[in-house]
């Protein structure tokens, strides 16, 4: 490779397209994964996330075939994911219920839901054109070398991604309203004898969390992809959770974390034409070893939020 | 002497659990009706064609054999507080392991050779659930997350042994070769498709019973689940339990994969495990973790798909409601479990 002078070039345009496409594959992660944050602060886990993100993603592509916009999609996936979020919210914050179990009634909902919905309004007609997101064209900062690719020629929704977690590392760390959630899900009883409702502060944690795995599985659908498939997150929510875990329930973190599976997601992809010696099902459970390896490094965190995962009582 | 009948007076929690009962009942019946079906149409064809004819109670039975192992399974880790939620890539590491070790077991009498391989295809999702428990005990993983990761890891595995190692001897399907006749599980009731993999359901259902309601063990998971702090003072140690647990459950779920295949399928091919890890989570739920229930349960949500699939076939609704009505079952199941306790029991 040395005494070929393009080599090096070839190089930095695999390993830029490598990048950029890391940062696409990242992004239905860290949508839930950041949801899932602000949920698991406030102290409610929600282990659906899977669930959600299918129907985020079916109501994406029906509602942008039918607004003709993949932002009426969008729409349609946020409404539909808090809506989740907040049936997760009546059970496990206002019922009290065991919210591992509502978690995993979740999935079977959204796995029911989005493939009930997909069979009916698309009755298995595989042509539907999806409208999905455009690449934003930012002139000549998309034609610059390397920094075009990486930077400046992603959807409009992956800069949201990008603003979201900045934002949200923000208001959890730095403003009041970031206090309020954390202190529901360190300490609700302190919480609630200051004066926070409780329940309703977890509620609204619980829809926006639902919100945001919309939000995931509409860029699965609509701007990573082009179109539904029945199960097509694929463990994504699961992965995302492993994201927060990992990245101990901070928002930078959770994307630092969200694109290096990302890029190992789409670094699979790539390695497998480059060694067709090795069966590509090697390649493809790439993204979910390095989820159980994340999980085993990163356990028994200090950062865990005291109360996750238990209802609060008044006394 | 008799007493006046009153409803008893309902607090405000008890008030909402039987609203969310009752709009879930009605958006269930909405879905239907969305589909452009009468919702009683439909629900006449679930429960005729899912339970009330001969065809239909066989294809029940040989459904819920598989449920009721991996439910059983589900139902152990539950008990001890450990969510093994992969037991889809339990039941096809055991099915394969099973069927890489068909061919050793030729030489051995045929009374031998059939346990054998269901010991196999056991000790196969006893390690693929043991894999998780070893990053719960040891490292303090979510097992939620990894068995789920495990189940993907599983299922592409398998696609690769039935392209590679494990393909037919022709080389033309992505599936083993089948498996020989004194491997096979005989056919229990002639004209269907009930195998004796019934039996070994049942046997199942007897060991865990007793291990659960009789052994030290079994006590030691169920102290786990309800308080792991009073456990770890009694001088269990909870990750001991996880691991084992895991192991356990895992075992159950291989064993059910190897029945599937010696019973009904007759060699390992791609996508015959299809959602029978998060069937058997409703059933173990259904039946509240207790193994004499769980193969009732089973029947029940067996019986449910058989309906379903009679239900997608006539009717225009589509077969994934079946998903929505295991999910709606499960949240009912969640609320009526509150009202007790509202009742200040």
């Amino acid at each position: 490779m040395a005494d070929d002078p393009k080599g090096p070039i070839v190089d930095l345009m695999l390993l830029t397209g490598l990048l950029a496409s890391g940062v696409r594959f990242a992004m239905p992660l860290l949508f839930a994964a950041l949801g899932e944050t602000v949920g698991q602060k406030s102290g409610v886990l929600n282990v659906g996330l899977e669930g959600i993100m299918l129907v985020g993603a079916f109501l994406a592509v029906a509602f942008s075939v039918a607004t003709g916009s993949p932002w009426g999609g969008l729409l349609a996936a946020i409404l539909g994911g808090a809506a989740m979020g907040l049936l997760h919210g009546l059970f496990a914050v206002r019922l009290k219920v065991d919210q591992i179990v509502s978690g995993l009634a979740l999935i079977l909902l959204g796995l029911g839901l989005s493939g009930f919905g997909y069979r009916l309004v698309f009755a298995g007609n595989q042509t539907v054109r999806v409208l999905g997101f455009e690449r934003i064209d930012l002139g000549p900062l998309s034609d610059l070398p390397v920094l075009g690719p990486l930077l400046f020629s992603h959807h409009a929704l992956a800069y949201l991604g990008l603003v979201m977690a900045v934002g949200l590392w923000w208001i959890l760390t730095r403003t009041g309203l970031g206090l309020t959630i954390r202190a529901v899900g360190e300490n609700p009883a302190a919480a609630d004898s200051a004066g926070i409702d409780v329940d309703k502060v977890r509620m609204r944690c619980a829809a926006f969390g639902g919100a945001m795995a919309g939000i995931g599985g509409a860029y699965l659908s609509t701007a990573q992809l082009a179109g539904f498939v029945e199960d097509m997150v694929a463990g994504r929510g699961f992965i995302a959770i492993a994201c927060v875990v990992f990245a101990r329930w901070n928002p930078l973190g959770v994307l630092a974390v969200a694109l290096i599976f990302g890029i190992a997601d789409a670094g699979q992809i790539r390695l497998q034409p480059l060694f067709p010696q090795v069966p590509y099902q090697f390649f493809i459970i790439l993204p979910y070893v390095l989820a159980l390896v994340a999980l085993a490094g990163a356990a028994r965190s200090s950062s865990l939020p005291m109360a996750l995962g238990q209802p609060y009582r008044k006394a | 002497m008799t007493p006046k009948f009153r409803l008893p007076a309902l607090d405000r929690d008890s008030r909402l659990a039987l609203m969310v009962l009752g709009v879930g009942a009605l958006a269930l019946l909405g879905l239907i009706a969305l589909a452009g079906e009468s919702p009683l149409r439909v629900l006449a064809i679930l429960i005729g064609d899912g339970f009330l004819t001969r065809a239909s109670l066989a294809d029940a039975l040989v459904r819920s054999i598989p449920l009721t192992l991996t439910g059983l399974g589900v139902a152990l880790s539950f008990r001890a507080g450990v969510f093994n939620i992969g037991a889809d890539g339990q039941l096809l590491i055991g099915a394969a392991l099973a069927v890489a070790c068909a061919p050793m077991l030729g030489p051995f009498p045929s009374g031998l050779s059939l346990p054998l391989l269901l010991l196999a295809g056991a000790v196969g999702g006893a390690v693929w659930g043991g894999i998780a428990g070893i990053l719960k005990a040891q490292f303090g993983a979510n097992e939620i997350i990894a068995t789920i990761m495990l189940n993907y890891i599983a299922i592409q595995l398998v696609s690769w042994l039935i392209r590679g190692p494990l393909q037919e001897p022709m080389g033309i399907f992505p599936r083993s070769d089948k498996l020989a006749s004194s491997l096979r599980l005989p056919v229990l009731f002639d004209g269907t498709r009930i195998s004796a993999g019934l039996i070994v359901a049942a046997l199942a259902c007897v060991a865990v019973w007793f291990l659960v309601a009789h052994s030290r063990y079994g006590y030691a998971l169920t102290v786990t689940g309800k308080n792991p702090d009073a456990a770890r003072y009694g001088g269990i140690r909870p990750a001991v339990i996880a691991f084992s647990v895991l192991c356990l459950s895992g075992g159950l779920a291989g064993l059910a994969g190897i029945v599937e295949v010696s019973g009904l399928h007759g060699r390992l091919q791609e996508g015959f495990s299809g959602g029978i890890g998060i069937t058997a989570i409703a059933v173990a739920l259904l039946a509240r973790l207790n193994p004499p229930w769980v193969p009732v349960a089973a029947f029940g949500f067996a019986g449910l798909y058989v309906g379903s699939d009679a239900v997608a076939r006539i009717t225009a609704v589509p077969f994934p409601l079946v998903h929505v009505i295991e999910g709606a079952i499960v949240l009912a199941f969640l609320v009526l479990q509150t009202l007790p306790r509202a009742h200040g029991r």
